[in-house]
């Protein structure tokens, strides 16, 4: 072996071992058991090769929880992104109480979701009949937790609540590395804002909004905390996401472990093969500007 | 006032209005809880706007008594400080070195880390838990610590490695003609220079750790160990339908949060963004 | 900004240290207890410092016990992630009827049949806990249930429990006309809706169709051979409250304490939480009508939680201790009637409560069955399954093809 090679090891050995100690080996359990039978509590289970797999080709189940969460995603990627960058825009352009908006906005990314899910939860249930009734506001007196429909903009609502802040402060970060120069020259040569945003502005945060979308992908791939505090999948299975769909597999339905590694691993090749893509495009594109 | 003016005024009008809209949605949740919690439940249901008739503190020294509100805060601190650290160190070391080692081997490992980024951490539950039993590392806040370095390291991991290109190699060199030698380089010379990235990394780790529920839940099974969300949350089940009680805990577990927030927003906020872009 | 940090990191540091170093002695005996009761935390925790003074004075032992409350929502995963990788608790709670079976063949109980606490259960009771003819968990919930009734309106309508399926449609018109809402729906939490099918199934089961669950796990029967369970739950769905997504069990029980509805398709163990927001409510219970002969009318008897000691607990004989403490003559009658259980040994000694009377009319009349076992999986495909019929979601065939589904795959 190299000394570079060695040396490497050397340095990386402290993160490998934990890391390898509690996330590798449990990930590769975790796909063994996917070809397994297990029922997550008896000590004995049999090998059962791909027969999981198959079983996932004709889970109407899985297929809606995976139907809804790539809404959910799309949803997510599109609003979450959108919202942050008209606040970032909006808040970098204020000539005086920048910092208190951003604040404000920032604030929800402070909390745990599943807080954050309860009190929504009153806001959702509590809080909007009331407004229904005080204000005559009919919209807001639906089932927003009991109607599916509903509901899913309930989850929306919720994890945008929750994320939109983060994402804006990125923003307004790459918005501020936009060199003033820059802008007040096009500014002289006659461009309106709307052209300055286009032309000047968009490629130079074109990384940033990689950056954003990246985030937003990967981390509404994986929702569970919001879901599960705010529904709990219900009613019914209507709002069930892949990861909780997962989880109720493994430990709430039938005990089948097995069988949900297989579902994990699958959401696992699904993220991976689409934040690839996501990125792969992205980058080319940013160098096209 | 030419018509211009008007346009680009009233323009900025509507612009200002949605932001302070915006501002409202965003707060109005946490302002609810709040004055909510310090009502009746019988009051809440006839009106949550109304004030409360009295100020229901109860609420609060009963969560503040049944969580031993210090006790699980101190817990938590612990836990954070010390799984932090150890992020930092570990994943800093690997991080730069990663960056810095131009291999087929590095090149893999780095692959390695990142992926696992990717994994639902469900997937990989009941396989940590038996680990963390083989290994007697089960119950314990120092244990607990040890699987949120190894959980939490690949994204830091991630971080340093993006941070450290963008870091000239020269002042590095120029060390090594000093004398300097691998890890007494890495203290005094590359982790100083780190330090922009570093905050962002404990930020964020700190708001994952601190905020975090199943992991603790199933480790740690002794109350006097419990973890701030942990011990409120137990509370849940002994009030059942009663939302002032609820909202008093959920704001009992968010103060700690609320009051850093205040305190040292502006780090937090340009320390996240910085991260993200520079890496 | 960096100083202030690490100053800060070293203060808390070492707060937490000192904080830690406040341990108990090493002579002491920890008994680690897993629980899924968190209403009834304060209760237990208390009982459980009687067993430790008892043990300290008569024993001379010093015991310390760890009680571990899991909400209802994450006990079972936290459970089974114990059991399964050598983490077990001491003493747990688990279901008689649905997880004895299980957990027994997985090797997490260990046999009870000689601690003396057998001795008092009655023996009815007892074979619920009684598995491949060990006794393997000392029982803390017996069930007598059906519906749960608001006296009072029904006194206000001169109205009495009816015995077929077409006497409850009578009751529920006289209700609409007087604009009162017969049923009340709290479909939140899908094991709610679930007790309407437990009820309607468990009484077809033990009188029309007896060979019903046998048929099933041969593979030859169907839902569809007891279609008939659905009028019930048809005309409960109909005629119930609004909002039944948004309903849990705890803001249930405080919509029925408050009269929201006439009757609600419940057991007992809800009557504590009823109670807390109307202490003066008349709680009725009775039989659930299914099908318009009265002979399926019938109470439940049932098992529900009860504590199994782990077969590797170092400490067994102490875990044994303890369960015979919870039957203990001069202390367990209090724990069980604050609890509001049902008594279930010979050293209960307390004033039952008036809806636990009234079903033992039932049950002393030849009203009743026990409860049997359905394989692993059916009761929670059921209870998500009843809860997209509510929804529209599925139709009537499509929730019996989902039942039978389940079952297939569970016996397979």
């Amino acid at each position: 072996m190299s000394s570079k090679n060695r040396s490497l090891l050397l340095y990386c050995f402290p993160a490998l071992l934990l890391y390898g100690t509690f996330v590798l080996y449990p990930a590769v359990g975790g796909f063994w058991y996917s070809l397994t039978n297990w029922n997550g509590l008896n000590p004995t289970y049999d090998y059962v090769g791909f027969a999981n797999y198959r079983e996932l080709l004709t889970d109407h189940v899985f297929h809606r929880a995976l139907r809804f969460t790539l809404r959910y995603v799309l949803y997510m990627v599109i609003l979450q992104n959108a919202l942050a960058l008209i606040l970032a825009i909006i808040i970098e352009n204020l000539r005086r109480g920048k910092g208190l908006f951003r604040t404000i906005f920032f604030f929800p990314n402070m909390i745990s979701m599943i807080v954050g899910g309860f009190i929504w939860l009153f806001i959702f249930t509590r809080a909007f009949p009331f407004f229904a009734n005080a204000f005559g506001i009919a919209i807001l007196g639906q089932s927003w937790i009991g109607n599916p429909q509903y509901a899913f903009y309930s989850i929306l609502i919720l994890s945008l609540w929750g994320s939109v802040g983060y994402l804006m402060v990125i923003y307004i970060a790459a918005l501020q590395n936009v060199p003033r120069a820059l802008v007040e020259n096009a500014r002289i040569d006659g461009a309106n804002d709307w052209q300055i945003n286009w032309h000047i502005v968009r490629p130079l945060i074109a990384h940033a909004v990689t950056i954003g979308i990246f985030i937003s992908l990967f981390s509404s791939f994986k929702v569970f905390d919001q879901v599960y505090a705010l529904t709990g999948g219900g009613p019914g299975r209507s709002t069930q996401v892949v990861s909780l769909n997962i989880f109720t597999e493994a430990f709430a339905m039938r005990s089948r472990y097995g069988y949900a590694s297989a579902k994990a691993v699958i959401l696992f090749l699904i993220i991976m093969v689409i934040t690839c893509v996501q990125l792969l495009v992205m980058k080319r594109k940013e160098v096209e500007l | 006032m030419s018509w211009q003016t008007i346009k680009t005024l009233s323009g900025r009008l509507l612009i200002v209005l949605f932001l302070l809209v915006m501002a409202i949605i965003t707060l109005t949740p946490m302002l609810l809880a709040v004055l909510n919690s310090f009502k009746t439940n019988g009051e809440i249901y006839t009106n949550i706007l109304s004030l409360p008739t009295t100020w229901q503190i109860n609420n609060y020294i009963d969560v503040f008594r049944k969580t031993h509100y210090l006790r699980s805060l101190m817990n938590t601190v612990f836990l954070v400080v010390l799984s932090v650290s150890g992020i930092v160190f570990v994943s800093s070391l690997a991080g730069y070195k990663l960056a810095r080692t131009k291999t087929r081997l590095s090149q893999a490992l780095f692959v390695v880390f990142i992926l696992s980024m990717l994994i639902p951490f469900h997937s990989i539950m009941i396989g940590l838990v038996r680990v963390a039993n083989q290994l007697k590392v089960q119950g314990s806040l120092w244990g607990l610590a040890l699987i949120y370095v190894g959980i939490g390291s690949p994204m830091a991991i991630f971080f340093y490695h993006g941070f450290t290109k963008n870091v000239p190699r020269e002042i590095e060199e120029a060390a090594m003609i000093d004398g300097c030698n691998g890890l007494q380089l890495y203290f005094r010379i590359v982790f100083p220079l780190l330090r922009p990235i570093t905050y962002t990394i404990v930020i964020l780790n700190t708001l994952w750790i601190w905020n975090d529920f199943l992991l603790p839940l199933l480790m740690i099974s002794n109350r006097e160990k419990h973890t701030l969300l942990l011990s409120t949350q137990a509370l849940f089940g002994q009030y059942s339908a009663n939302w002032s009680q609820i909202l008093a805990i959920l704001i009992m577990a968010m103060l700690p949060v609320m009051i850093v927030y205040l305190f040292i927003q502006k780090h937090i906020v340009s320390g996240i963004a910085e991260g993200a872009l520079k890496s | 900004m960096k100083k202030m940090l690490i100053s800060f990191m070293m203060l808390v540091s070492f707060l937490a240290l000192s904080a830690c170093g406040t341990r108990g002695d090493a002579d002491t005996i920890e008994l680690n207890v897993f629980m899924s009761f968190p209403r009834f935390q304060e209760e237990f925790e208390a009982y459980f410092l009687l067993f430790e003074q008892k043990m300290l004075e008569e024993e001379g032992i010093k015991v310390k016990v760890n009680l571990e409350m899991a909400s209802s929502d994450t006990a079972q995963q936290l459970l089974q992630a114990r059991l399964s990788s050598n983490d077990a608790p001491d003493v747990y709670t688990l279901h008689a009827i649905a997880d004895i079976p299980a957990y027994y063949e997985a090797g997490y109980l260990a046999d009870l049949s000689d601690a003396a606490f057998t001795d008092l259960v009655f023996e009815s009771v007892l074979e619920s806990v009684t598995y491949a003819d060990k006794i393997l968990a000392l029982p803390l919930e017996s069930l007598a249930w059906g519906y749960l009734y608001n006296k009072d309106i029904f006194t206000q309508y001169d109205l009495t429990p009816p015995q077929t399926l077409s006497e409850m449609e009578h009751v529920v018109s006289v209700l609409q006309e007087n604009d009162q809402t017969p049923f009340l729906l709290a479909f939140q939490e899908s094991w709610i809706p679930q007790l309407m099918m437990a009820l309607a199934l468990g009484a077809m089961v033990n009188s029309e169709a007896p060979n019903f669950i046998d048929n099933m796990n041969a593979g030859t029967g169907s839902y569809a051979d007891i279609a008939e369970v659905f009028d019930i739950i048809d005309l409960i769905m109909a005629n119930g409250t609004d909002r039944a997504f948004e309903t849990g069990g705890a803001s249930g029980s405080a919509d029925f304490a408050n009269g929201a509805a006439a009757m609600w398709v419940q057991g007992p163990w809800m009557s504590g939480s009823i109670l807390e927001v109307n202490p003066d409510m008349n709680i009725g219970l009775a039989p659930l009508p299914v099908t318009n002969n009265e002979g399926t009318t019938m109470i439940n008897l049932s098992t529900s939680t009860s504590l199994g000691v782990s077969p590797t607990s170092e400490n067994k004989d102490l875990a044994i201790k303890l369960l015979n403490f919870i039957l203990d003559p001069e202390h367990s009658s209090d724990l069980f009637s604050s609890l509001k259980f049902a008594p279930l040994a010979s050293v209960h000694e307390y004033e039952t409560f008036p809806w636990i009377d009234e079903a033992m009319t039932y049950v002393e009349a030849g009203k009743a069955y026990l409860e049997r076992p359905l394989p692993p999986g059916v009761t929670d495909e059921t209870a998500v399954a009843l809860q997209e019929y509510y929804l529209g979601d599925k139709t009537r065939q499509q929730v019996i093809d989902a039942i039978d589904n389940a079952w297939r795959s569970a016996v397979d």
